[in-house]
């Protein structure tokens, strides 16, 4: 301020001209741009450039397709991906609506039992189902004690588990997608539709539906999208008969021969995600990636249609006059209790599968068995000692909290200035520079893993910690920016401005003012942010080493290897960790809720 | 339970008669029901929002409840609408309990302060959805849309998304989805407060005109005390969870039963007093700056002090000493158009608001200056 209007004074233009440009919040885009650059999407272009060089440019491409085995994988992989995501819908509307029509406390008991397992690492969630399920889980020795089983079975490593594994992981995603959705109607328009004659389940058809209708499209996109690229629950839960797409890039990466294959698999996983959400960002808008609203709003089809139409509608609203609307005043029968009776059972259900499987691990980590057997013959603590007292799970321990905070400072300090420079400026393409700032989101784990590791060689950072730490940032960041926006926006630029007025400083406005109104949304951010890195593990198996083990690494080793209550004893304190996370966060939820 | 038939006989007689305390001509017979809401108790925690009430609506009545925010009146609205449920007491419509009656199938008519219009439905779909809920066939509630849409002048509009319209026009579509069905109930809760003061006025206007057309019962929620005087054919006045009064708008203006409705109703002057002495129904009082003056007084009150009402625009003000009249300095003076509104501050400290009528011989006051004011027995009302 001083020193432009200096130069107004002394008259130099083309100096306060600099100095200007140089205040343009734009410019704090640039680091979070650069790193992305380097590290996100040069690597992808790379990973391209690869598939396409073979004898011709589609030859690899050609292998992809001619070889039965991943032909197959891929129409497998749609299959369970649209299975999963009907599933996730199925039972992750009720369970919306469960939440939406709680109050008090019993809202904040169910919101939480969604919430926390979304928090909680994929592998640990898939390692509880490998518990529950197990030869001497819970489940056979219910089983068997109710005289269904004459002796445990085998229920793990079909279909079935997978579905079930994908559907339970993938869940709080749909639900709370769809929970924004419904949270954001006007809650008179129920009571209108009741109001006006109709009953519970036609208020539901005829309003609450149509009207939640793009929120359960953007639910059903995204779990559909994340379980394209899934890879970690099929591998555990899945037998020889459900192998998914990206199993085998992980497969094929330890052979070198299959340079340029390799890539084009990861190609091939890539360009379908990207078709699936450039086809419903078309319909939804992009913002549907990182739960924004859409800008403008769907306007219904007006009723002064071209003449052509009007054959076709009187079909439509025949039908509707003989079969729609008494169907609906049939329904209007039932009684009220129907609807309520059906989102409590199948949200009880919800809640059960959620966090069943996590309470089970939690009591067995407490196990005095010697090997994974529910209930357990007694408790003790001896395998609390055992992870404690063990050098390698110490250290692995260490490593991750050295990467999760590295990674979460990374994707912070990126991420914070980067939300101001898209809240804050005025240049054009917002939505392209956030579109390309969330997209990481939606890149299966797996492609980005295998275009960042030729990255890594090439720059000699494979078992760097540092490397680790940026990679985990890549998916940190755009948690950052999509919750640090959300938050500068609900700061009230005319506190800034009488701040100015009375004469603070912009850096003293920034510090007295913006500062504190967005230091929730800063607490949140980085707690998920260090979340994210100290959770993952698809990036890790690329990127690590012998020397640089990860925590999830070790959990990754032990449960292929060896299916043991230590395992358990890391998830205990996982979710202790989540908790307390959310505990500290709660403050945060709760205002931000109110602001929405 | 043996007394609801007891009400529907009693009720049904009442029908017959159909004479509305107004008195009002209408252009069609009133075909409301009647609403008694009898001890209604609807407690949150330890927060009584509705307090033991109970009300007696007569058929094809415009009522409002009127009240500040928290008195109770939303609650006693979704009460009879059924989006709650009492904790005791009863709501009988013409007669017949409708506790266990869910709220589709009460068959009411209802606006809402957000409008509540569906955003995936036009204009004429919004209006035919309680005609097709009710199972009308198409070509009838196209037929009784179109009729509908004719009376709140939205016919032009029928094919537009209720998102491109203005807030007057929204909510004129939502009175007309209220009244498609010709309900025998219409509840409003607070449909005019999202609007300006204009628009306001002029749909007030029209809402009264549609009642005496339409005759349903009007069950009208609203803070807004203007409003409630302009329209209703009574005022039941809430405080608290308790209805405080209940009356015509001229009786609760005039006649206020307690300084909580003196002062929310209209402006007012409050004024304690001793009372000097009383001779039939007229008591003679003297306040703090020495004014002595007669009251007309309603009930047994003779003894000791009392609070007095009078309106400001019942003061009459002088330049001169007159007979019977008090000075007063003013503290500030307004000129609001066709009236003055005068602070002033009796002697003994008392302040005094005063609405004049403008008057060319008499110039703006200035501060500090005297004024004369008085007061006869019947502009002012004895409060208990």
């Amino acid at each position: 301020m001083t020193s432009a209007s200096l130069a107004a004074l002394t008259g130099r233009p083309g100096n306060l001209d600099l100095v200007r440009r140089l205040k343009d919040p734009a410019l704090l885009l640039l680091p979070a741009l650069a790193f992305l650059a380097f590290i996100y999407l040069l690597p992808l272009i790379d990973l391209i450039r690869i598939s396409v060089s073979g004898p011709s440019w589609s030859s690899y491409f050609e292998r992809v397709f001619a070889i039965p085995l991943y032909w197959d994988s891929l129409v497998r992989t749609m299959q369970i991906s649209v299975t999963v995501a009907g599933l996730c819908l199925l039972f992750g509307y009720p369970t919306a609506l469960l939440i939406h029509r709680s109050r008090g406390i019993a809202q904040v008991l169910i919101a939480t039992a969604i919430v926390l397992p979304y928090f909680i690492a994929i592998l640990i969630r898939t390692y509880a189902w490998m518990v529950l399920l197990g030869r001497n889980g819970p489940v056979n020795k219910l089983l068997v004690s109710i005289g269904i089983l004459s002796e445990p079975v085998q229920l793990l490593f079909n279909r079935g588990t997978v579905l079930l594994g994908m559907t339970a992981v993938l869940l709080p995603l749909m639900v709370l997608t769809i929970y924004s959705s419904v949270a954001r109607l006007d809650q008179s328009l129920t009571r209108a539709a009741l109001a006006s004659g109709a009953g519970p389940i036609a208020a539901f058809w005829r309003v609450l539906l149509p009207l939640t209708l793009p929120g359960m499209g953007a639910g059903f996109l995204l779990v559909f999208v994340a379980a394209i690229g899934f890879f970690i629950t099929p591998t555990l839960l899945g037998g020889p008969g459900d192998q998914m797409f990206a199993m085998h890039i992980t497969q094929q990466a330890d052979s070198v021969t299959s340079e340029g294959f390799l890539q084009a698999l990861g190609v091939v996983l890539l360009t379908i995600t990207l078709a699936v959400v450039a086809v419903a960002g078309r319909f939804l808008g992009f913002e549907f990636i990182w739960g924004g609203r859409k800008l403008t709003e769907a306007t219904p089809r007006t009723t002064d249609r071209p003449a052509a139409d009007v054959g076709r509608r009187s079909l439509s609203a025949t039908a509707a006059d003989f079969v729609g609307w008494p169907l609906l005043r049939l329904f209007g029968r039932l009684p009220a209790s129907f609807g309520t009776w059906t989102v409590r059972l199948v949200g009880g259900l919800v809640i059960a599968i959620l966090i069943l499987p996590i309470i089970v691990v939690m009591i067995i980590s407490f196990s005095s068995a010697s090997y994974l057997t529910f209930p357990p013959p007694g408790f003790s603590f001896r395998w609390y000692e055992q992870f404690f007292s063990d050098s390698n799970w110490m250290r692995a321990f260490w490593t991750s909290l050295v990467v999760a905070a590295m990674s979460a400072g990374i994707a912070i300090v990126l991420g914070a200035s980067a939300a101001l420079g898209i809240v804050r400026s005025s240049i054009r393409g917002k939505s392209a520079i956030m579109l390309l700032l969330v997209s990481p989101i939606i890149v299966p784990p797996v492609v980005l893993g295998l275009s960042l590791y030729s990255l890594f060689l090439r720059f000699d950072l494979v078992g760097s910690v540092f490397g680790l730490a940026a990679a985990h940032a890549i998916g940190g960041l755009p948690l950052v920016v999509v919750i640090l926006s959300a938050s500068l926006q609900g700061v009230d630029t005319r506190l800034e401005q009488a701040a100015a007025v009375h004469g603070a400083s912009s850096l003293t406005v920034f510090r007295l003012v913006t500062l504190p109104a967005i230091m929730p949304g800063l607490a949140a951010a980085t707690f998920f942010a260090f979340l994210h890195s100290f959770d993952e593990l698809v990036l890790t198996l690329f990127l690590s080493s012998a020397e640089l083990k990860t925590l999830p690494l070790m959990l990754w080793g032990d449960i292929n290897y060896r299916l043991n209550p230590v395992l358990a004893v890391v998830s205990t304190l996982e979710v202790l960790l989540v908790v307390a996370g959310l505990v500290l966060a709660r403050p945060v939820l709760a205002t931000s809720r109110k602001a929405t | 339970m043996g007394e609801p038939a007891a009400q529907r006989a009693m009720r049904s007689g009442d029908a017959n008669v159909r004479t509305l305390p107004t008195g009002r001509l209408r252009d069609r017979d009133a075909i409301g029901s009647s609403i008694s809401v009898r001890e209604a108790v609807k407690t949150y925690g330890s927060f009584h929002a509705v307090d033991r009430i109970s009300i007696d609506i007569e058929p094809g009545e415009f009522i409002t409840l009127l009240g500040p925010s928290g008195s109770g009146k939303t609650t006693l609205l979704n009460l009879v609408a059924g989006f709650q449920s009492l904790d005791s007491g009863e709501i009988l419509v013409d007669g017949k309990p409708v506790h266990n009656v869910p709220t589709h199938k009460r068959g009411f008519g209802m606006v809402f302060q957000s409008y509540a219009l569906f955003p995936n439905m036009t204009v004429s779909q919004n209006v035919a959805f309680p005609l097709r809920m009710a199972g009308v066939d198409r070509a009838t509630a196209e037929r009784r849309v179109a009729e509908t849409l004719e009376i709140m002048r939205l016919t032009e509009h029928a094919a537009k998304s209720p998102s491109q319209m203005s807030g007057g026009q929204q909510q004129r579509v939502a009175i007309a989805r209220a009244i498609v069905r010709r309900p025998k109930v219409v509840l409003m809760d607070e449909p005019l407060s999202a609007l300006d003061r204009r628009l306001r006025e002029q749909i007030q206007i029209e809402i009264r005109d549609l009642h005496q057309t339409i005759g349903s019962t009007i069950l009208f929620v609203t803070h807004d005390q203007g409003e409630a005087l302009t329209m209703s054919d009574r005022i039941a006045v809430l405080n608290a969870g308790k209805i405080v009064q209940i009356g015509r708008p001229l009786d609760i203006y005039r006649h206020p039963t307690d300084r909580f409705v003196a002062s929310f109703v209209g402006e007012s002057n409050l004024i304690e007093a001793e009372i000097l002495q009383k001779r039939g129904s007229t008591l003679t009082m003297k306040n703090r700056a020495g004014y002595v003056f007669s009251a007309e007084s309603r009930d047994t009150i003779d003894v000791g002090r009392a609070t007095v009402l009078v309106r400001p625009e019942r003061i009459a003000v002088s330049n001169e000493p007159a007979a019977n009249s008090t000075p007063v300095s003013v503290t500030s003076a307004i000129f609001l158009g066709e009236i003055l509104r005068i602070e002033a501050q009796m002697d003994g400290g008392d302040p005094l608001l005063i609405r004049c009528t403008d008057m060319a011989d008499r110039p703006l006051p200035a501060v500090g200056d005297r004024l004369h004011v008085s007061w006869g027995a019947a502009d002012c009302w004895v409060l208990a």
